[in-house]
């Protein structure tokens, strides 16, 4: 057993560091105020390989695993949720054709997307169902060698950037939900304006009006019908990057509170020597320390799957864990801060509304849960 | 064209902890100099303008050196030439400047040396100018900017007070400062790709170097400055501002 990151493993995440700190720190107010990552960041972001990282060089992709993704994700999150959010959804996109495309699909859908001149999304929310496939309402009626796609989808990331989208609808002939690969901007493809959510600004998130959308039979991914696995696996890709993401957010809450406990001062003593404060740091670290490896297992696990089913249980374990423990620590954090955590001038506010975040999307909690145990238990 | 860049391992700055005034060095990874780093980055520009260029990173140090360098090999050196020696990590700066010289003539049709004007840890500022001489060749120090024309290289020196336009004739030995580029920041796929760049690795028996010369110049102690907070305690903003202008540190 080695814990230890390799030299290549440290460079990626110094590098990530790096540019986060000197060019998306002095840019991450004017993104928290205005929503909009400005485009020389996702430009810089592209060049330095990390719309790609943990996909084979053949698709377009870096080839630095997942180890690597989530090294670097963590890192640029620590400055701006918003960014890697962004970076977070357009992955979990890659990963799921990467698992089921053709190899004429990965050529053609991976590579602009992991070179960063396409930002891909996938669509399974709808505004009556985020958790449970079965209520899916959109459709795709076969009309010969083609579908035509009707529906609205809700809360999509990235549904605003040029690229391609990955759409469940549910297929004339199966009755089941499938998965589409579909051109965004393409003809009867129309978004909302941008949801105006709590946190994690920058990351987009808009509703998807599809109306008579054509696409080609061979735009399907996998197989038609398969669209519960092909979520259920994709999904599970894509934990990686809200773990990740939400670990950033941790570190950054554990270096806010670390300062502010030797700096706020008592009676001439730092609140550090407070013994309660010291139990609240030495829990912030712990719970940081948990997620962070219990992460960085997922991504090793993700770089070879051998059992999408065992690794859909351990990926709903790590967000289960992760998505709780965030929500234990920023409380820590904040408490260490006293009223000074609410107010806006203190990053601790804008990192507790951006982490909120993570337990609810990608499947809520308790989704997981229900995930993890069905998988433990298997037939009762 | 051949530009060589002699660059020194280093604990990273900036994960160093100061326990009791003294720097605590267990478990610091190693980097290589902020100012080495710069001067990398003038030989990569360099490379990018003229075309033609090799870019040589040169390091002598102890064996995590093997690692360290893909770091100047993401960054955009072509080839490692490194020293090992578990000695070399703490070597004075003439040993040190003795070893670089000789690892510099195994090197073939070497045009350009550069170095940072001083390492990142100890800052003596010899070794450049120690190699120059033990080369034969000129020294030019302090360089802002370098511009290479043929066989000649026309250099910017900052002095204190002013700025020297230099010409020289290649090769020769240019000592940099961090001013003359900021280092870029590789890609993901540079970085995987640093480890598979050829790397030649020589020992000191191979230099004809022995291991065992002991170091002329000894640190006696490497002690953090002390600092006194002056617990100064003020009423009111009013005597805050009489404060500070009494302690000269805002203007009168
Ligand atoms: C920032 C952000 C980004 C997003 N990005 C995307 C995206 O890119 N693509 C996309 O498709 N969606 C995206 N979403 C949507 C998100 O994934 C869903 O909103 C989420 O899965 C929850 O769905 P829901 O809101 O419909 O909740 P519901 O499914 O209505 O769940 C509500 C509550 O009911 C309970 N519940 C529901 N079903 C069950 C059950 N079977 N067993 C036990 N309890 C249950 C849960 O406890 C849950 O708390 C995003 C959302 C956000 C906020």
């Amino acid at each position: 057993m080695d814990f230890a990151l390799s030299k290549e493993q440290l460079m990626i995440q110094s590098m990530a560091r790096e540019y986060a700190e000197k060019n998306i720190l002095p840019v991450a107010q004017q993104i928290e105020r205005e929503n909009k990552i400005p485009d020389e960041i996702l430009e810089g972001l592209a060049e330095l390989g990390l719309f790609g990282i943990a996909y084979p060089e053949e698709y377009g992709g870096a080839g630095g695993g997942y180890e690597g993704y989530a090294l670097a994700m963590e890192q640029i999150s620590k400055v701006c949720g918003g960014v890697a959010m962004t970076i977070s959804a357009h992955c979990m996109t890659l990963s799921t054709i990467m698992a089921f495309g053709t190899e004429e699909q990965k050529k053609k859908y991976m590579t602009p997307g992991c070179k960063g001149e396409h930002i891909l999304s996938v669509a399974f929310t709808e505004p009556s169902t985020g958790s449970d496939p079965k209520q899916l309402t959109s459709t795709a009626v076969k009309d010969g060698d083609k579908y035509i796609i009707n529906g609205t989808k809700r809360f999509i990331s990235n549904a605003n950037w040029p690229g391609t989208i990955l759409v469940f609808a549910v297929d004339s002939e199966t009755k089941r939900p499938t998965a589409f690969l579909v051109d965004k901007w393409c003809e009867g493809y129309s978004i909302s304006e941008p949801w105006d959510k709590i946190g994690m600004h920058g990351g987009m998130l808009l509703d998807v009006y599809m109306k008579d959308i054509v696409v080609p039979a061979e735009n399907v991914l996998g197989a038609p019908g398969m669209g519960y696995p092909i979520l259920q696996l994709g999904i599970s890709f894509g934990k990686i990057g809200v773990c990740s993401i939400t670990l950033g957010a941790m570190l950054s809450a554990y270096e806010e509170a670390l300062k502010y406990a030797r700096e706020k001062m008592h009676r001439d003593k730092p609140i550090a020597k407070f013994q309660a404060v010291q139990l609240r740091l030495a829990s912030i670290a712990s719970l940081y320390e948990a997620s962070r490896w219990m992460t960085y297992r997922l991504a090793w696990l993700a770089n070879d799957v051998k059992d999408p089913v065992q690794f859909a249980k351990e990926a709903a374990l790590t967000k289960t864990f992760v998505g709780e423990a965030v929500i234990d620590l920023m409380r820590d954090a904040m408490a260490v801060h006293g009223s000074y955590g609410l107010i806006n001038d203190y990053k601790i506010t804008q990192l507790w509304r951006d982490s909120i975040i993570a337990p609810q999307i990608e499947g809520v909690t308790d989704m997981q849960k229900v995930i993890a145990a069905a998988v433990i238990l298997g037939n009762i | 064209m051949n530009i060589v860049v002699a660059m020194k391992q280093i604990p990273d700055l900036q994960q160093i902890r100061i326990s009791n005034r003294r720097p605590v060095l267990q478990d610091v990874p190693l980097t290589f100099g902020g100012i080495d780093k710069s001067a990398l980055e003038a030989a990569v520009v360099l490379k990018e303008s003229l075309g033609e260029v090799k870019v040589w990173v040169l390091s002598a140090g102890s064996e995590e050196l093997e690692d360290t360098v893909k770091e100047a090999l993401a960054a955009g050196g072509d080839e490692a030439y490194l020293v090992i020696d578990q000695s070399l990590a703490g070597a004075d700066s003439s040993i040190i400047a003795q070893v670089l010289a000789a690892g510099i003539k195994q090197l073939n049709d070497v045009d350009l040396i550069l170095f940072g004007e001083g390492s990142g840890d100890n800052y003596s500022g010899q070794v450049g100018a120690r190699v120059a001489r033990l080369l034969e060749l000129p020294l030019v120090s302090y360089a802002r900017d370098i511009k290479i024309d043929g066989d000649t290289a026309q250099v910017v020196r900052v002095l204190e007070d002013c700025e020297e336009v230099l010409e020289v004739k290649l090769p020769a030995v240019i000592t940099v400062l961090s001013d003359i580029g900021e280092p870029r920041i590789p890609s993901v796929t540079q970085i995987l790709k640093a480890g598979k760049k050829p790397k030649q690795t020589a020992e000191l028996d191979d230099l004809g170097i022995s291991a065992g010369q002991s170091n002329p110049v000894i640190t006696l102690s490497n002690l953090a400055p002390e600092s006194n907070r002056k617990r100064i305690v003020v009423k009111n903003p009013v005597e805050l501002v009489e404060k500070l202008k009494s302690e000269n540190l805002i203007g009168g």
